[in-house]
């Protein structure tokens, strides 16, 4: 399996020299600029997510011209296999070339390939941002995805997570706790003795089920309609996607001087439906 | 003039007759009309920047440009901008973003665009209007008269493009054409 993976990288190589030159001429009159130096880089490099979803699906020829339904080449599982060879972050030590092995084969299976879909669910968008919390800068890691509204698209988010928000939760479940409770016996004086914890506001979280998982986006959408929360700016960007039956992956961005850049598979796991059913409810909250 | 014609030529090979307004699919032959009058619009930009940041573009010359470069744009229209050593992104409006590279304090800039681009597909909005993406890649250096060249880089644009469809009554008759616009730019630094 390791010579195949070695042997496809080299491959990878002259399938780009050989479809940039091509492309040089082909493009030539569509071009937007005037400098004639090296660019097989930018050439090569997965530029927008949307090109990423174009080579895993096939959808667009050697020389990155967009295939459509019906043209020759159109999800042609020989030039995935090419492409998909080269979605991969060859320097993740994450991924292992057997992995990425077995999840090329189970994709390109002539049986059933698999093709990612854009519009489609299971894949989100992990946006780490800044913001202003009393007066102090913390990073929030916003969560988002693709929602259908009349016939068009827009991303919403599904999720946000704040090591900061976190902290109010800290008591939850906590079996040494033998002081912060309301007697069992509370409703028989229609919990009257309510009031006293109160009286200790930081340590209102004894009092919650053992069980509860905060919901971290309610809480992100009230701190900023209190103004409590100034955005800032974005920062890092990836993609986790559950699409694939049995894996998880995810996407990130490599800005490096190298063919190997741009949006590519920086993880790669091998994961039951079981097992991602409960990954996703990090990414969507508990709405379905 | 020739330019403006042969933008006129385009935008008339773009119309339709279609009354069906805010539910039109586009066609992958409509789309690459449609990716080709966005490339020109682009094209126009990569010009108005090359000029903008000339230092021989006399003072007035270049708040025309600029008047130009900024009808290219939807209003509200931002560039992002972050570096290498600064990955959180700067903001600032289309005409602060071509004012500040006016007075970049160089003796003598140099702008060159890349000749590779990447259009990609055109996603539906949920108010029915369209919206894609294109990249482009630019080389900037900034001279000075004793030092020679002080600052090198390139940059990775990603250009928000919309396009709608519009109307317009020509001879009584209500015209269909698709219309474009540019929206926010993200500039990355790329890596050296």
């Amino acid at each position: 399996m390791r010579n195949e993976s070695c042997r496809m990288k080299n491959g990878t190589l002259s399938f780009f020299i050989l479809f940039f030159m091509t492309t040089w001429t082909g493009n030539a009159q569509t071009t937007i600029g005037t400098i004639s130096s090296d660019e097989t880089v930018f050439y090569a490099q997965t530029k927008q997510m949307n090109q990423f979803f174009r080579r895993f699906n096939g959808e667009e020829d050697a020389a990155g011209k967009r295939l459509y339904s019906g043209d020759p080449g159109y999800h042609d599982l020989k030039a995935r296999r090419k492409f998909i060879n080269i979605l991969f972050d060859n320097q993740s030590p994450l991924i292992t070339s057997d992995q990425k092995y077995v999840f090329t084969e189970e994709v390109l299976n002539k049986k059933t390939p698999y093709l990612l879909d854009f519009h489609g669910k299971d894949w989100f968008a992990e946006l780490s941002t800044v913001f202003l919390y009393k007066k102090e800068k913390i990073n929030i890691i916003l969560y988002l995805k693709l929602e259908k509204q009349n016939d068009g698209y827009k991303w919403v988010f599904s999720n946000a997570w704040c090591d900061r928000f976190s902290r109010y939760f800290n008591h939850i479940g906590d079996t040494t706790n033998l002081k912060y409770f309301l007697h069992p016996m509370s409703h028989e004086v229609d919990f009257m003795n309510m009031h006293k914890i109160f009286q200790d506001d930081q340590n209102i979280d004894y009092y919650l089920e053992d069980h509860y998982i905060p919901d971290q986006l309610a809480l992100f959408v009230m701190l900023v309609k209190d103004e409590a929360l100034k955005f800032v700016s974005v920062n890092n960007l990836k993609f986790h996607i559950f699409q694939v039956p049995n894996w998880y992956f995810e996407v990130s961005y490599f800005n490096r001087n190298t063919y190997n850049s741009g949006w590519l598979i920086s993880n790669l796991v091998r994961v039951n439906e079981k097992e991602k059913k409960e990954l996703l409810k990090q990414y969507r909250n508990s709405s379905p | 003039m020739k330019k403006l014609v042969l933008s006129l030529i385009l935008v008339v090979s773009l119309i339709t007759v279609s009354m069906a307004q805010t539910q039109e699919e586009i066609s992958p032959q409509r789309k690459q009309a449609i990716d080709s009058l966005a490339l020109e619009k682009v094209r126009d930009l990569s010009k108005y920047i090359s000029i903008i940041g000339n230092k021989d573009t006399p003072w007035s010359e270049a708040q025309r440009v600029i008047e130009r470069a900024t009808e290219l744009f939807m209003e509200g229209s931002e560039i992002g901008v972050s570096s290498l050593s600064r990955p959180d992104v700067n903001y600032y409006k289309v005409r602060e973003y071509f004012d500040r590279l006016m007075q970049l304090n160089y003796d003598r800039v140099n702008i060159e665009w890349y000749k590779i681009q990447y259009v990609s597909d055109l996603e539906r909005q949920p108010d029915g209007s369209y919206v894609g993406v294109i990249t482009i890649y630019q080389r900037f250096q900034g001279y000075d008269r004793e030092k020679g060249l002080v600052y090198e880089d390139t940059t990775k644009k990603d250009i928000t493009v919309y396009v709608k469809r519009k109307e317009t009554q020509i001879g009584g008759r209500l015209i269909g054409f698709w219309d474009v616009m540019l929206g926010d730019i993200r500039v990355k630094e790329t890596s050296k």
